[in-house]
C-alpha cells in the first residue's frame, strides 16, 4: 500500500514538470506579454520593467530559476500584473475561496446524488424514479452559465433573499448560489450513475440470497447494495473534481466570488507569467492528489483490489 | 454529463467475448436497440436536428449575418419571434434573424461534437490498442503517457491555447478532441490485450503477418462496438465544452456561431425581455444533448444486455 | 449641458476658493447611512499611486491620496494639498505652496519632500513604473533621460524649497501643466512606508495616505473597503463615511445587483439605456465622457496598397452610419464622430468638417463614387480585415459596420482577438484596420491630438504628415492653441488616417439619494469626499 502511494507520487513529479514547461512555453510563445499596453511603453520603461521581472534572460533560465524558487523556498514569484501582490498571495487569498464552495459543492453532489440515485433504484419505476430520471437528465445538459442568472434573477432580485454576489466567509448567504451552480450537473451525473450501479447489485445474486434469508428491505440496502454499488460513483469522483475545478470559472465570473478559477482566466488574458503557472501547478497538483485518495478509497470499499 | 466508465469496461468485455462476437452480436444489438423506446426516440431527436442544421436554410427568410435595420435597437419590443417578419425565432439585439442563426449554430455544434469525437476516438483507440498489443516497456511507457497526462487540468491548457493563438475552428476541434482520448484509450488497450492472445491472432503472428496488419484486420474490428458507443456518449461532452468555451468568449468568430455561444448571449440578456435569444438556441442545444445522450445509452444496452 | 471652461494658469489662481469638499445645500436632510458602493469590472491591479496604470485603480486612488490638485464638479481645478503656485516669468518654474494643515493617515504632516520622493521614484528606471512617460509628458526637466537610465534620479527637475513649498522645473513651458498634476501617478507617497514594508505596503493596514478615505480592506477581484480618514485636513467637510467598491467581472450581473439594491452605481450595458430610463427617470444617467472610438487605418508598409488611397479610406468612413450605431446599438447618449478629438473637450472647437453634415445617403453615394474611381465595387470587391478587442459592444459595432460595407463591394473579414494579442499585433503595425478608442489624459485637445504626430509612440497606423506635425509643435508655445487644433483635425478629416465613429458618453445607473457625483465633468473624476446621501 506505501510503496503503491509512493510510486503514484513519485509519478506526480514528472507530470508536474511536464505541466510547467508546457504551459510556460505556450505562453511564450503567444504574442503580447505582460507588459503589453494600450499606450505602448517607451522602450526604456519596457526594458526596466523586463530586467526587473527576468524576462530578459533566456528561456531555459526563466524555467530554472522559476522552478528552483518553488522547490528552495516555495515562491512562485511575483504577479506580473497585480503589482502589489506575490502569486502565493493572490493564490492564498483566492483558493481558500474556491476550496470552500468547491468543498461544499462536492459534498453536495455526493450526499444528493447518491441519496437520490439509490431511492430512485429501490423504488424502481415508480413516480420518485421516474422524477429522480427526469431531474438528472435535465440537470446534466443545463450549461451552469444558464443556471446562475436564473438563479440570480429568482433569489435576488425576485425573493431578495441571497445576495447577488460576492463571498463572505462568516455569512453562509453568499455561499448558497455558487454551491447550486456549481454542483447541480455532478449531482445529477452521479445519481444516474448510483440508480444504474444499485439496480444491478439490487438484481444480484447475494442481494437475492438476502432477501431470501427473510431480511428487511432498508437493511439489505444500507448493509449489503450500498457499498458495492458505490464504486462507480467513486470512480466517477476523480473526472467529476477536475470538472468541477473548471466550472468554478465560472462561479467565479458570474458571481464575484474572488476565487481561483477566475484569476486563472484573468492571468492568461493578462499575460501573468507567474500568476497562470502558480495556479495551474496547484490545479495539478490538486488532481493527481485526489485522484489517489479516490484510488485508495475504491481499493478499500473494493475487497478485489489488492494494491 | 458523465460516461460511466464501468459500464464502458463491462460492455468492452462483453463485445470482446469469443462466443458472441461476430455478426450474431450485431444483429441482436440491433433487434434490442429498435426495441428501446428511449434510444428510438432519442435516434428521432438527432434526425431531427441533423435535417435542421442541414435543409434549415431553405426555410429561413434571411441570412445568419443579414441585419434587419428596422428591428435593430428595439429587439425587445420589434425582434420577437414572428411568422410575419421572416423571424420565425425572433432576433438578436442586432436585429440578425436567430432562425438562420440556430440552424448554423446548430451546424458548427455538431460539427465540433461529431470531429471532436472523431478525433479522441481516432487518437485513443491508435494509441491503446498499439499499447495493448505491443505491451511490455512499449505498453508501459504509452501508458504511463496517459497516466501523466489525466493529471493535467486539460481545460486551462484548452484555455491557454485559444488566448494565446487566436480563435480558429481548427484549434477549437483539436484542442476539444484532445481533451478526451484518454480513457478511450485506457478502455482499448485492455481490450486488446484480451484480444492478443486468441488463438487466431497468435496464429497469424506466427506465420509472419506484420503488427500493423493484425491490428488494423483482427484488433480493430473487434473494438468497433465500444469505440462507437464511446464516440456517441462523447459528442454531448465536447457539445458541453464548447459552449463554456463560447461563454470565455473563446468561440468561433462572428458572423459565425455555435448554440454555446447563442445561449451565452441569450442568457446575459435574461433580464432584457429577449428571452427567445436564449428559449430557442437553448432548445436546440437540449435536444442535441439528449438525441446523443439517448442513443448512445441505448447502443450500450444493446451491445451488453444485463439479461444475457 | 455646459462645457466645462478652459483654466489658464492664472485664472486658477485668481479663482481657487478654499477649502472645496462635499458641498450640501442648506436644508438638505441627510441620510443616517453615508456610505456608497460602487461597481469596478475588474480587480484593481495596484494602489500604488506610482505603478498603477488603470482608470478603475484611479479612482480608488484619489479617495486614497491626494495630490497638488484635485478636480471640481465640472473639472475645474481646486486646490488639494497645494493651495496655489508662482509660475516664473519664462513659465517654466512653478513653486507650489502646500497646505501646512494636510496630514497622512498616521497623523505625519504632508510634506514637499514627499512629493518631490513620488515624482522621483515615478521616473525612475529602478522602480520600472509602466507610467513613467507620464513624467516625461509632463515635461519635468530631465524626467527622459532619468527613466532612459542617463541620468541619476536627484536631478529630476523637482526639489523641496522647505517642507510646505515645492518647486517644478519643466523644459518647455506647457498651458496645461496643472491640469495634470490632478493625474494619480503624481500624488505623494512615503518613503518610510514603502522602505518599511517593500511591496506588501499597499495592503491594508500598511497603506498610509494622505486622502479622505483609509483603506480597511482588499480582497482581490472581490471587494475593497475604504473608511473616512479622520486625520485629512477637511474631513470636517467630507460627509460619506465609508466607501465600498465591489468586483463584478458581467456587467448583466452588475445591472442586476443594482436593482436588487446592492449598489449605488453601475454601468448601463450597451443598448438598455432607453429601457431603464422609461423605468427609472431619475437613476439612469447618460453624459459625455472623455474617449473617442475609432477604426485605425494601418498606413505603413506592411498595411494593404489599397489603403494608401485617400479615397478608400474617405469612402469606407463615409459609408459608416454612426447614426444607426449610436442610436440603434449602444443606445446611451453617445455621440457620432467625424472627428478625433471628443466634441466636449474643454475649449475645443470643432472644425467644419464636411462630411458631418451630409444625410447618410449622400454620404453613401459620395462613398460608392470614391471607390469606384479608386478601382473597386461589388465586380472587384476589396478584401480587408477588420481587428476588435473581445467585447459585446466591439463585436456588435464591427458586424454593423461590416454590413453598411458590404453594398459597397467590401468584403470585410472580423477578427475578434484577445486584448493582448490586438494591442501587439496594433503595435507592429500587423493590421488592416484596427479598433481603437483612446481616453483623455487631461481635458485638454493635445491629449488627443499628439496620437497622430510621426514622434507620437502611440500612432500605430504611422501616419505621417509633416504639416500636422508642424501645427502641434507651434500649438505647445502659442498663445491660443485651440485654432491650430482645429487646423489638425482638419488635415485628419481630410487624410483619414482613422476612420472616427463615436464620442463616449457615461452611461450609468445611479441610486437617486447619492448626491455629489459629477455630470459636467468629461473626464467622469469623481472623489468620495464629495458625495453625500440624502434621507428619502
Amino acid at each position: 500500500m506505501i510503496v503503491y502511494i509512493l510510486k503514484r507520487l513519485a509519478i506526480a513529479i514528472p507530470t508536474l514538470l511536464l505541466l510547467i514547461v508546457l504551459s510556460f512555453l505556450l505562453m511564450h510563445a503567444a504574442p503580447g506579454g505582460p507588459f503589453t499596453q494600450e499606450r505602448g511603453l517607451p522602450p526604456e520603461v519596457l526594458a526596466n520593467l523586463n530586467a526587473k521581472y527576468g524576462l530578459d534572460q533566456p528561456l531555459w533560465r526563466q524555467i530554472t530559476s522559476y522552478v528552483w524558487g518553488i522547490v528552495s523556498a516555495f515562491d512562485f514569484g511575483p504577479s506580473f500584473v497585480y503589482k502589489d501582490r506575490s502569486v502565493n498571495d493572490i493564490i492564498a487569498q483566492g483558493f481558500p475561496v474556491t476550496l470552500t464552495y468547491g468543498f461544499l459543492s462536492f459534498l453536495v453532489a455526493v450526499l444528493v446524488g447518491v441519496t437520490l440515485g439509490a431511492i430512485a433504484a429501490v423504488r424502481h419505476n415508480t413516480v420518485i424514479d421516474y422524477f429522480a430520471v427526469g431531474l438528472s437528465i435535465g440537470a446534466q445538459v443545463l450549461p451552469n452559465f444558464v443556471m446562475a442568472p436564473i438563479l440570480v434573477l429568482v433569489f435576488t432580485l425576485a425573493l431578495h433573499w441571497l445576495p447577488g454576489g460576492g463571498w463572505r466567509f462568516n455569512d453562509p448567504h453568499f455561499w448558497v448560489m455558487p454551491v447550486i451552480a456549481l454542483s447541480t450537473s455532478y449531482m445529477a451525473s452521479i445519481a444516474r450513475i448510483m440508480r444504474s450501479s444499485m439496480l444491478e447489485v439490487l438484481t444480484s445474486n447475494h442481494i437475492r440470497t438476502a432477501r431470501a434469508k427473510g431480511l428487511s428491505g432498508l437493511r439489505i440496502v444500507l448493509r449489503h447494495a450500498l457499498k458495492p454499488a458505490l464504486l462507480p460513483v467513486i470512480s466517477y469522483l476523480g473526472p467529476a473534481f477536475v470538472a468541477m475545478i473548471t466550472g468554478s470559472v465560472i462561479v467565479d465570473i458570474y458571481f464575484s466570488t474572488g476565487g481561483i478559477g477566475k484569476a486563472f482566466v484573468d492571468s492568461a488574458l493578462n499575460r501573468d507569467y507567474a500568476v497562470m503557472m502558480g495556479i495551474t501547478i496547484l490545479v495539478g497538483a490538486l488532481t493527481i492528489l485526489f485522484n489517489l485518495v479516490v484510488d485508495i478509497i475504491y481499493g478499500w470499499i473494493d475487497p478485489k483490489i489488492r494494491y | 454529463m458523465v460516461i460511466d466508465s464501468q459500464k464502458m469496461q463491462s460492455l468492452a468485455a462483453a463485445t470482446a467475448r469469443e462466443d458472441i462476437a461476430g455478426r450474431s452480436l450485431w444483429a441482436d444489438a440491433r433487434r434490442r436497440f429498435l426495441r428501446n423506446k428511449a434510444a428510438l426516440f432519442g435516434l428521432l431527436l438527432l434526425v431531427f436536428v441533423v435535417f435542421f442544421a442541414l435543409f434549415g436554410n431553405s426555410l429561413a427568410r434571411w441570412s445568419n449575418d443579414e441585419i434587419d435595420f428596422a428591428v435593430m435597437g428595439q429587439a425587445a419590443e420589434l425582434g420577437g419571434p414572428s411568422l410575419e417578419t421572416g423571424h420565425y425565432f425572433g432576433t438578436d439585439d442586432l436585429g440578425r434573424d436567430l432562425f438562420a442563426r440556430t440552424v448554423q449554430g446548430t451546424q458548427i455544434s455538431l460539427a465540433v461534437g461529431i470531429i471532436g469525437s472523431a478525433i479522441a476516438v481516432v487518437v485513443g483507440t491508435l494509441w491503446g490498442a498499439t499499447a495493448g498489443y505491443f505491451g511490455g516497456r512499449i505498453d508501459n511507457l504509452m501508458m504511463r503517457t496517459v497516466d501523466i497526462l489525466l493529471a493535467i487540468p486539460y481545460m486551462f491548457v484548452l484555455i491557454l491555447l485559444l488566448v494565446m493563438y487566436g480563435r480558429s475552428i481548427t484549434m477549437l476541434f483539436a484542442g476539444v478532441g484532445l481533451i478526451s482520448w484518454l480513457e478511450m484509450s485506457r478502455i482499448v488497450r485492455g481490450q486488446t490485450l484480451s484480444l492478443k492472445n486468441r488463438d487466431y491472432i497468435e496464429a497469424a503472428r506466427a506465420i509472419g503477418v506484420p503488427a500493423r496488419t493484425i491490428i488494423r484486420r483482427h484488433i480493430l474490428p473487434n473494438l468497433i462496438g465500444v469505440v462507437t458507443v464511446f464516440a456517441t456518449l462523447l459528442v454531448p461532452n465536447m457539445i458541453l465544452t464548447e459552449s463554456f468555451i463560447s461563454f470565455l468568449g473563446l468561440g468561433v468568430q462572428e458572423p459565425m456561431t455555435s448554440l454555446g455561444a447563442l445561449i451565452s448571449e441569450g442568457s446575459g440578456t435574461i433580464a432584457y425581455g429577449t428571452l427567445w435569444q436564449l428559449a430557442f438556441p437553448l432548445l436546440f442545444f437540449v435536444t442535441t444533448l439528449f438525441g446523443f445522450f439517448f442513443v448512445g445509452d441505448g447502443l450500450r444496452d444493446a451491445l451488453d444486455p444485463k439479461d444475457r | 449641458m455646459k462645457l466645462s471652461v478652459a483654466i489658464s494658469a492664472l485664472a486658477l489662481l485668481a479663482a481657487a476658493p478654499a477649502g472645496i469638499a462635499a458641498t450640501v445645500p442648506e436644508g438638505t436632510k441627510l441620510a443616517a447611512n453615508q456610505s456608497y458602493t460602487f461597481w469596478l469590472l475588474d480587480a484593481i491591479k495596484s494602489m500604488d499611486p506610482q505603478i498603477n496604470t488603470d482608470v478603475e485603480g484611479s479612482d480608488i486612488l484619489r479617495n486614497l491620496f491626494e495630490g497638488l490638485y484635485n478636480e471640481g464638479p465640472k473639472g475645474e481645478l481646486v486646490p488639494g494639498v497645494a493651495t496655489g503656485f508662482d509660475l516664473s516669468d519664462d513659465k517654466t518654474v512653478y513653486t507650489f505652496h502646500l497646505r501646512p494643515e494636510a496630514k497622512w493617515s498616521d497623523g505625519k504632516p504632508v510634506t514637499a519632500q514627499d512629493f518631490v520622493y513620488a515624482w522621483r521614484r515615478l521616473a525612475d528606471p529602478k522602480t520600472a513604473s509602466e507610467y513613467a512617460w507620464y513624467m516625461e509628458l509632463m515635461q519635468v526637466k530631465n524626467a527622459a533621460a532619468i527613466t532612459a537610465g542617463e541620468k541619476p534620479v536627484e536631478e529630476l527637475g523637482v526639489k523641496a524649497v522647505d517642507d510646505h513649498t515645492l518647486e517644478v522645473t519643466i523644459e518647455t513651458p506647457l498651458p496645461y501643466f496643472p491640469q495634470m498634476l490632478v493625474h494619480g501617478s503624481t500624488f505623494p507617497v512615503r518613503e518610510d512606508v514603502i522602505a518599511k514594508y517593500g511591496q506588501d505596503w499597499t495592503k491594508p493596514g500598511n497603506l498610509v495616505g494622505n486622502g479622505a478615505y483609509v483603506l480597511s480592506q482588499h480582497l482581490l477581484g472581490e471587494r475593497i473597503e475604504m473608511d473616512k480618514a479622520p486625520t485629512y485636513w477637511d474631513a470636517e467637510h467630507t460627509v460619506m463615511t465609508h466607501l465600498t467598491a465591489l468586483t463584478i467581472n458581467d456587467k448583466n450581473a452588475a445591472l442586476t445587483r443594482y436593482l436588487a439594491g446592492e449598489l449605488d452605481r453601475v454601468e448601463i450595458p450597451a443598448g438598455q439605456y432607453p429601457r431603464l430610463k422609461k423605468e427609472y427617470p431619475d437613476q439612469a444617467i447618460s453624459s459625455p465622457y472623455s474617449c473617442s472610438y475609432t477604426y485605425l487605418v494601418n498606413l505603413s508598409d506592411k498595411g494593404p496598397e489599397a489603403l494608401k488611397d485617400v479615397r478608400v479610406r474617405k469612402a469606407l468612413s463615409y459609408a459608416i452610419n454612426r447614426d444607426v450605431i449610436v442610436d440603434n446599438v449602444l443606445q446611451g447618449g453617445q455621440k457620432p464622430a467625424y472627428n478625433w478629438t471628443h466634441w466636449a473637450t474643454a475649449g475645443f472647437k470643432m472644425p467644419d468638417i464636411d462630411y458631418a453634415h451630409w444625410t447618410q445617403k449622400e454620404r453613401t453615394e459620395k462613398a460608392k463614387e470614391l471607390l469606384a474611381e479608386a478601382g473597386y465595387g461589388p465586380d472587384h470587391p476589396l478584401k480587408l480585415t477588420l481587428n476588435y478587442n473581445t467585447s459585446d459592444d466591439h463585436k456588435k459595432i464591427a458586424i454593423a459596420v461590416q454590413q453598411f460595407w458590404k453594398p459597397l463591394g467590401v468584403a470585410l473579414t472580423l477578427n475578434n482577438m484577445e486584448w493582448k494579442v490586438h494591442t501587439d499585433k496594433m503595435q507592429n503595425q500587423d493590421f488592416d484596420l484596427a479598433r481603437y478608442a483612446w481616453c483623455g489624459d487631461y481635458n485638454e485637445a493635445s491629449t488627443y491630438l499628439d496620437f497622430f504626430t510621426s514622434y507620437s509612440g502611440h500612432n500605430n497606423g504611422k501616419f505621417l504628415n509633416a504639416d500636422y506635425d508642424r501645427i502641434l509643435k507651434e500649438s505647445k508655445t502659442a498663445a491660443d492653441p485651440q485654432p491650430l487644433y482645429t487646423e489638425a483635425e482638419q488635415i485628419l478629416a481630410d487624410q483619414m488616417p482613422l476612420l472616427p465613429i463615436y464620442h463616449y458618453a457615461k452611461v450609468d445607473m445611479v441610486k437617486a439619494d447619492i448626491k455629489g457625483l459629477p455630470t459636467e465633468n468629461v473626464m467622469q473624476t469623481w472623489y468620495g469626499k464629495d458625495l453625500y446621501r440624502v434621507a428619502k
